[in-house]
């Protein structure tokens, strides 16, 4: 499994997770363009601290990488990395080159 | 199983959002609807009126140490501070929940913990009345002592939740970002501790444990191997563990749960095996009934459940065998038929996290129950040996004692109106404040039945309430433990509220079944009632009382007093 598979793995088992605390109609969809953040996303303020710390959870438990998501600035901007899965995929494909040795 | 859905209110100083959600979107039963009360607003939401207006079957009261004892929160910061001021805050904020207690018919009240990113101190965090586990521990202590004697709250162990959770229990960063003290997995555990706890308190929960023997009790195959060379005990590791699920199921018999055995095995041997191998911890008397033949096992499972008189839905069974699991999953759907590990070293972790037993509020009776079916075992051997019912049932030498129900019977009278679903007229849930309150309402009166026999105490296993409405008497409630069904106690009920109707001044006796799915017992009972006429569409059975109903033979009838 290359990288790239590593953390979609990881984005669609922490939606899994958050899934699990949405209602039936609020359930977050599992492909690149499923919106995350912001108009079309289904998931409110306390969903997207659910997905923040399924995410750093799971890219500690399965990739054994250590990051903190709310560090970014962006966070919370139009130009967010959890604007949608694509975008959070490359990000932490970013996180993941940035590490020592990588 | 029948369930009707739960509603449920949660109280907390965190964010319990996750918790409403998982309760919402959890597949076991019941279904529960929970609302959040107004967040962090504990003592407001307890000591005022309901903030939503609402009426709720049930609470959960979770709050952490620091939100309840502000003398708490000034000993982990280590600024002076008065010991005994914590437990006096702990019994302000019981007195509390001992109030709020009484709108709901549960209420849940996890225990306090230090976060294990909180617990810093080393040795001076189990310092006595002074370090943050310490002192924690005495508020969980003092909680539970000042609780002990509300038979609607239950203390739940959130420690662990934690420790079942593993090492995201509690993540900081939940807390930050939205005040959540905890992370799903606990929250699922405590959803699924509180709906066992439902189930067991409605008479949902499971009764009966039945065992395949072979490598599900004992290491090996007893028909091939003889019993002295099965594993169990020993020195050998798998015998230990084998030795260890056996004490685990003889704990949960001594909590009321029943044991039997469905084995496909030739019964002398395995039998011999039960009775003669020393390290044996469960013995034949462990167990309520046994079919060990060749035969389907699901056909087994449904004699021994008719034998024992209880539905598929009060049953478990647990083989090693994954085609025997599917064959009764398939045939008998209502059985819980858990997945059970290959790795016999799980086996007793396993049995426990079934969490599917009546433990909510065992009674003596419940204790007891093993042995009144061990003893019942022997009435039916006994049975078998009589020419007759009839003589079998003179042999029995049963007593009934009726009285009219009062303090001293009342928690086991609620219980049995709450857990008895077969032989249930109107299959009415009440708790002590309704039923109390339904008999202040005026020309009502509840009896309660006891029964024993030659064979020993069965306790109090029955209950008739009666309503009397001008010239009618009402047979509101007529419920009947399945332990004593076909012994002619019923009929004997029967006898007693139209004796007690008469009394009342009523000349008619009138009993409306309210259908259940698994009530059909009691239907089938009236039916065959002589002397009742049945208005079909409402499967009311009425009969005039001008004339006595004749006495019933066999049993004798004692009169004590309330």
């Amino acid at each position: 499994m290359n990288d790239s598979e590593a953390i979609l793995e990881v984005i669609y088992r922490s939606i899994d997770e958050v899934n699990e605390q949405q209602p039936p109609d609020k359930r977050v969809g599992k492909s690149l363009d499923t919106v995350l953040l912001g108009e079309g996303s289904p998931l409110e303020s306390l969903g997207v601290v659910n997905l923040i710390v399924a995410l750093e959870q799971n890219l500690e438990l399965r990739l054994g990488v250590s990051a903190s998501l709310t560090d970014d600035e962006r966070l919370y901007r139009s130009d967010s990395p959890l604007g949608t899965v694509r975008s959070l995929a490359g990000h932490l494909a970013d996180v993941l080159a940035s590490r020592p040795g990588a | 199983m029948n369930h009707r859905n739960s509603s449920a209110l949660l109280v907390s100083d965190f964010n319990v959002e996750g918790l409403r959600a998982l309760f919402a979107n959890d597949a076991g039963e019941p279904a529960v609807e929970a609302i959040c009360a107004p967040f962090g607003e504990v003592y407001p939401t307890l000591l005022g009126n309901d903030p939503r207006g609402g009426t709720f079957d049930f609470s959960v009261v979770w709050t952490r140490p620091e939100g309840v004892s502000e003398t708490f929160l000034q000993a982990v910061e280590g600024q002076p501070f008065v010991a005994s001021d914590i437990l006096a805050e702990v019994d302000r904020f019981t007195a509390a929940l001992t109030r709020f207690a009484g709108r709901f018919h549960h209420l849940f009240v996890p225990t306090w913990v230090i976060p294990p990113h909180r617990q810093g101190f080393g040795l001076f965090d189990m310092q006595n009345h002074a370090g943050a586990s310490n002192l924690a521990m005495r508020m969980n202590l003092r909680l539970c002592d000042n609780l002990q004697d509300n038979p609607g709250i239950f203390v739940l162990n959130t420690a662990k939740w934690i420790e079942n959770a593993g090492g995201f229990a509690v993540n900081p960063k939940s807390w930050f970002l939205g005040r959540i003290a905890f992370g799903p997995e606990v929250f699922k555990d405590a959803v699924r501790d509180v709906k066992g706890l439902l189930n067991a308190a409605s008479g949902q929960s499971r009764k009966l444990i039945l065992l395949d023997l072979d490598d599900t009790l004992w290491g090996g195959t007893v028909g091939e191997d003889g019993w002295q060379n099965l594993k169990l005990g020993g020195h050998d590791p798998q015998g230990e563990a084998f030795l260890d699920f056996q004490r685990q199921l003889k704990i949960l018999a001594r909590r009321g749960v029943l044991l039997g055995i469905v084995s496909k095995n030739e019964e002398p041997v395995a039998l011999e095996a039960i009775r003669r191998h020393p390290e044996m911890v469960l013995r034949l008397e462990d167990f309520a009934g046994w079919r060990i033949n060749w035969a389907d096992k699901a056909e087994n499972i449904a004699a021994l459940l008719a034998e024992l008189k209880l539905t598929p839905a009060a049953a478990v069974f647990l083989d090693n065998d994954p085609a025997e699991r599917d064959r009764v999953r398939r045939a008998l759907p209502e059985v819980l038929v858990p997945d059970w590990p290959a790795d016999t070293m799980r086996y007793s972790q396993e049995l426990w996290r079934l969490r599917c037993f009546p433990f909510a509020a065992v009674s003596a009776e419940d204790r007891s129950r093993r042995e009144l079916y061990a003893i019942k075992h022997q009435g039916d051997a006994l049975r078998t040996e009589c020419q007759s019912v009839d003589e079998w049932l003179a042999s029995l030498q049963l007593v009934l004692a009726v009285e009219e129900a009062g303090p001293a019977s009342l928690p086991r009278v609620v219980q049995l109106l709450n857990k008895t679903n077969q032989m249930n007229l109107s299959t009415r849930r009440l708790n002590a404040d309704e039923l109390n309150a339904w008999l202040a309402g005026g020309g009502r009166k509840l009896w309660a039945i006891r029964v024993r026999d030659r064979f020993g105490d069965h306790g109090l296993v029955g209950l008739f309430s009666l309503e009397v409405r001008g010239t009618t008497a009402q047979l509101t409630d007529f419920v009947l433990s399945c332990r004593v069904l076909g012994r002619r106690v019923e009929e004997c009920m029967v006898w007693l509220a139209a004796e007690q109707g008469r009394l009342l001044g009523a000349t008619r006796l009138q009993a409306q079944y309210v259908a259940t799915p698994r009530n059909k017992p009691c239907l089938d009972f009236w039916q065959g009632l002589a002397g009742f006429v049945c208005d079909v569409e409402t499967t009311t059975f009425w009969r005039e009382l001008t004339e006595p109903l004749a006495e019933v033979p066999h049993v004798t009838i004692e009169r004590r007093p309330a």
